[in-house]
């Protein structure tokens, strides 16, 4: 057997990830804590539906090995409510309608998420650049990018 | 109904997560953990094409995941210190394990190596360029790899190192001997790259042409280094190009036709004529041989106008 374990934080929480070299993060997110709001979409670092917070960088948590995370601090969506409340790009999302069947929706809240940390007052091109990564086949992005738009203090150019 | 997160009861938790995989597999893969450069080399050393580098995962846990790749052990390199830094001293070095991001952003590669910050910008999204490495790219020795042309405009060797051997420096373009080919032995680890100075009237570029402005594997990639003199006639011409053959290659034919010249429509053109007689792109999913012959010469000919502007931008 060449499983390993180690500890990591999750959303705050201590837990102990055991997997082989090849279980990915992803995996033991949704399948050994049960946290299914992060979601795989093409497995191979394409989409972003799998995107997830490590260290505070968006990363495809279907490329990430599982144990390369320990001593990390993991992020995900279960993570990012503020008590009974939305988070604010989760909010301005709603608000925009930036989400119509919802599958990409988590990747986005979370690749928006690190970016609002590194640069709270985006402009829409910095806003476009960080999503390059996150695809959604529903909404032609607009309304997700007018949801980081609406939250950045920058005044926009006509 | 609150919105907190629901309980995560059990922290010990049981695999199975890539059940159906493993079983494929038929057996698991050890992941090792390299504190240090010592240990990592320990490992290769030990192990030898048993293992696998692993640093960021962008490309090995997916050749994992497709079974194209079949190691007993995965050696984790990305916590290695000392080995993502970018420092100048005499030349430019390069740690294996800088990022995409570390690259794009780095104050000396954006002022004096745009291509290479460049080329890093385009490799994927965020995701990627947060944790994929300067190291897997090269080694990867994808034909589309974007590090590659602008690595070798800039006359970069490759540093190795083995526990039994030490260190060892080999040029790029010996390193990558085939697609998808490697000169690394199997005890040895790249610990970075060594560029050439870029100073004076230099200036480089690399353009890239995809179906769409990100996320895209390049149809075909182009990097140019060019250096003048006082009178503004090139001395020193550096060509690279990806996606065109198998191996990332140094068109020097068409280097030499800019040799002497100042960059003129006619003498790119025959530049150009030079650098298609090189090629052998094939028709792959993103785009057809005729259309990687009919582009070429295009990005071309507006990289070698763009290159000569910078490089010749003190002039005038």
């Amino acid at each position: 057997m060449n499983l390993a374990s180690t500890s990591t934080l999750v959303n705050g929480r201590s837990v102990t990830i055991i997997g082989d070299g090849a279980t990915t993060l992803l995996d033991f997110l949704r399948d050994s804590l049960g946290l299914r709001g992060t979601k795989e979409g093409c497995s191979e670092g394409e989409c972003g539906a799998c995107t997830v917070l490590v260290d505070g960088r968006p990363v495809d948590s279907c490329l990430y090995p599982a144990l390369a995370a320990e001593g990390r601090i993991i992020e995900t969506i279960e993570g990012m409510d503020e008590g009974s409340h939305l988070s604010s790009i989760q909010a301005a999302l709603v608000a925009t309608g930036g989400i119509q069947c919802g599958f990409c929706t988590p990747g986005f809240v979370m690749t928006l998420t690190a970016l609002l940390q590194k640069q709270p007052n985006p402009n829409r091109n910095e806003i476009v650049s960080a999503l390059a990564g996150n695809l959604c086949r529903c909404t032609g992005y607009s309304q997700i990018v007018e949801a980081a738009v609406s939250l950045s203090e920058l005044e926009e150019e006509s | 109904m609150p919105l907190s997160h629901r309980e995560i009861s059990p922290i010990e938790t049981k695999v199975n997560g890539r059940q159906n995989v493993l079983e494929k597999r038929g057996k698991q893969v050890e992941f090792r953990r390299s504190g240090d450069l010592e240990e990592a080399l320990t490992s290769l050393a030990e192990l030898g094409d048993k293992a696998q580098v692993l640093a960021g995962g962008t490309d090995v846990m997916i050749q994992l995941e497709r079974g194209e790749i079949f190691p007993e052990t995965l050696v984790h390199i990305e916590r290695v210190e000392g080995m993502r830094d970018i420092a100048e001293n005499g030349r430019l070095t390069l740690g294996a394990l800088a990022t995409h991001i570390d690259l794009a952003q780095s104050p000396v590669l954006c002022d004096r190596y745009k291509s290479v910050a460049h080329a890093a910008s385009l490799i994927g999204g965020w995701q990627t360029q947060a944790v994929g490495t300067i190291g897997g790219n090269v080694c990867n020795a994808s034909p589309a790899a974007d590090l590659l042309p602008p690595l070798l405009v800039h006359g970069t060797n490759v540093l190795l190192v083995s526990k039994d051997r030490g260190e060892r420096e080999v040029s790029l373009a010996d390193f990558v001997v085939g697609r998808r080919t490697i000169a690394r032995e199997p005890d040895e680890l790249v610990t970075g790259f060594s560029l050439d100075l870029s100073d004076g009237r230099t200036a480089d570029v690399y353009k890239k042409v995809g179906r769409r402005g990100a996320m895209e594997v390049a149809i075909v990639g182009l990097a140019i280094r060019l250096s003048v003199d006082q009178a503004g006639t090139i001395n020193d011409a550096r060509i690279a190009v990806c996606s065109v053959a198998p191996v990332p290659f140094r068109a020097q034919a068409a280097e030499q036709a800019l040799l002497g010249t100042k960059a003129n429509g006619k003498e790119t053109g025959s530049a150009a004529a030079l650098l298609l007689e090189q090629v052998e792109p094939i028709d792959d999913v993103r785009a057809t041989a005729n259309y990687r012959r009919m582009v070429l010469p295009r990005i071309f000919e507006s990289a070698v106008a763009d290159c000569y502007l910078l490089a010749a931008k003190d002039l005038s």
